[in-house]
């Protein structure tokens, strides 16, 4: 399963190469065809000066004497083996030939080969054609006569490496036709399958955390109970549940160490046994207990989960709680006094045991998981317990529990600025 | 997050400096694991430098003790910097698990 992102690493690799290959030689040949280009256009623009020249020259050879023309070359072009002659005026000088007649231009010639020693018949590259040429000598006058041969046209060698070019793309498009075939489209397959198969699962675990968690919230003269739960990108493991039973007002908050669907199915799993077992009017430490060893139970998880457990008796104000290595929970501004107890999930049969505290009437809690007190700045800085305390202390007594919950969110907001959230936040305030 | 291994006097060293989150807590969790496979090894845990903690790497860590405890071996944490401390007494895993000198 693993060796699926490696394979598709390679695959899109190899794809690359190919693509480079091939954008290079396409490179060489664009190049190569404009110079090829560029030559046939200067070769057939000497061969309509030929043209031109040649009607020139006959017109001057009518009108004048020939034998006053001494060093004038006339160039010819002989066309498979049909003679097809063109002249050209030149100034003699050796073989190196001066300007033609009518562009001016001179010609130039690459890789003489002499093939008589007096001169008169030698190969050369003009315009890029290979040319073979004779000079005739007129017995009675001294004109000569230079025959170009072009046997080797420029397109010869153009075609041949256009069939090359062609050879080539359509061995590389074999080939990567048959690696999209049977390798990168399979791995990318496998690759687009495990992302959507990833995504659906946090989504899958962001709507049992948002199930989890306590909806409807008691809300009457006796107390009035809300909370809010924020969920980081990576969806975690934080959970709130409250339930009212007869005059008892059960709370819970607690967040699994982990992150992803593992995290949301164990967080799940608590709420349901915190709800129910709470119905039952289990004590706190049974119901503390039963967390721990429900963990345990689980290992395979490697989850601890911190817990805040507590009832209140709304009868007699009496409340009884239980930490397990979570957030110290405000009581009207200050700590609650709560002794520490072991994180769930570490220890079998952990001796939990609650403590005991009566309220007085207009009493606020602020459970809170650790994503408060470690949300982070920009500059990284941590909210901290001391800010949440000043914060606490700043807070209206009457405002509403929803209100309170909202505004503490808010704040974190602010604080964090563009920073990004990094852990679930849960917030639940209790009012009595 | 940084961690070194060092093999001192028949004692292992084991020194985290940094912040352990939940991705690098994974990367240490990697580093750890041949000892967690080692028979009757001595982990002297430094956890001086250590700026910041996540649950995830507390879970980390009880894992390190307890595979190390099964393994006839035994673990103590040196030192321990203020603001781990705080997560360590806050989770009671100072008081009643880990083993601090």
């Amino acid at each position: 399963m693993m060796k699926t992102p490696i394979s598709a690493r390679w695959g899109i690799l190899i794809l690359l190469a190919f693509f480079g290959l091939l954008i290079a030689a396409s490179t060489v040949l664009a190049v190569r065809i404009s110079r090829e280009v560029s030559l046939v256009k200067e070769y057939d623009s000497f061969m309509d000066d030929l043209q031109i020249i040649a009607g020139v020259v006959s017109d001057y050879l009518d009108k004048n004497d020939p034998n006053s023309f001494e060093f004038i070359e006339v160039a010819a072009r002989i066309q498979e083996n049909e003679e097809n002659f063109s002249y050209v005026l030149r100034d003699t000088s050796g073989i190196v030939l001066a300007p033609s007649f009518a562009s001016g231009k001179p010609l130039k010639m690459k890789n003489v080969r002499m093939l008589r020693d007096d001169g008169t018949a030698f190969m050369a590259d003009i315009w890029g054609a290979r040319c073979f040429i004779v000079r005739y000598a007129f017995p009675d006058r001294p004109l000569e006569l230079v025959g170009i041969y072009d046997d080797q046209y420029v397109f010869s060698d153009l075609r041949h490496t256009v069939r090359m070019f062609i050879g080539i793309i359509s061995a590389v498009f074999l080939v990567l036709l048959a690696a999209a075939w049977f390798w990168i489209i399979p791995a990318l397959e496998r690759v687009l399958f495990r992302k959507r198969q990833a995504e659906s699962e946090l989504q899958i675990a962001y709507d049992l955390q948002q199930k989890a968690v306590t909806k409807v919230f008691p809300d009457d003269n006796r107390c009035q109970v809300h909370a809010v739960l924020q969920p980081a990108r990576l969806v975690g493991g934080d959970i709130y549940r409250c339930r009212l039973v007869g005059n008892k007002l059960y709370f819970a908050i607690g967040d699994v160490s982990d992150k992803g669907m593992a995290a949301a199915y164990v967080m799940f799993m608590l709420s349901s046994v915190i709800q129910s077992r709470a119905g039952h009017g289990d004590s706190l430490c049974a119901l503390m207990r039963e967390v721990n060893e429900l963990l345990l139970d689980n290992a395979e998880y490697e989850m601890l989960c911190t817990v805040f457990l507590g009832i209140i008796d709304l009868d007699t104000l009496e409340m009884e709680y239980c930490n397990a290595g979570h957030t110290k929970t405000i009581l009207n501004g200050s700590f609650l006094d709560q002794d520490p107890q072991l994180v769930a999930g570490v220890v079998k049969e952990y001796p939990y045991h609650t403590q005991k505290l009566r309220l007085s009437p207009g009493s606020r809690l602020l459970l809170y998981t650790d994503g408060v007190t470690e949300a982070r700045d920009e500059a990284r800085a941590f909210f901290g317990e001391n800010r949440l305390l000043d914060w606490m202390r700043a807070q209206d007594p009457a405002d509403s529990c929803e209100k309170t919950c909202n505004e503490l969110r808010d704040t974190l907001v602010a604080f964090r600025g563009k920073a990004e959230q990094n852990d679930d936040i849960a917030i639940m305030c209790i009012k009595i | 997050m940084k961690t070194s291994i060092q093999e001192i006097d028949g004692k292992t060293r084991v020194t985290v400096q940094g912040e352990l989150d939940t991705i690098s807590s994974a990367a240490f969790q990697k580093e750890i694991t041949p000892l967690m496979e080692k028979e009757g090894v001595n982990v002297e845990l430094n956890l001086g430098a250590l700026e910041y903690i996540s649950s995830k790497a507390l879970r980390v860590i009880v894992s390190f003790q307890q595979a190390v405890v099964a393994n006839h071996g035994s673990i103590c944490i040196t030192e321990v910097s203020d603001p781990v401390r705080e997560v360590l007494d806050m989770t009671g895993l100072s008081k009643s698990f880990l083993k601090l000198s």
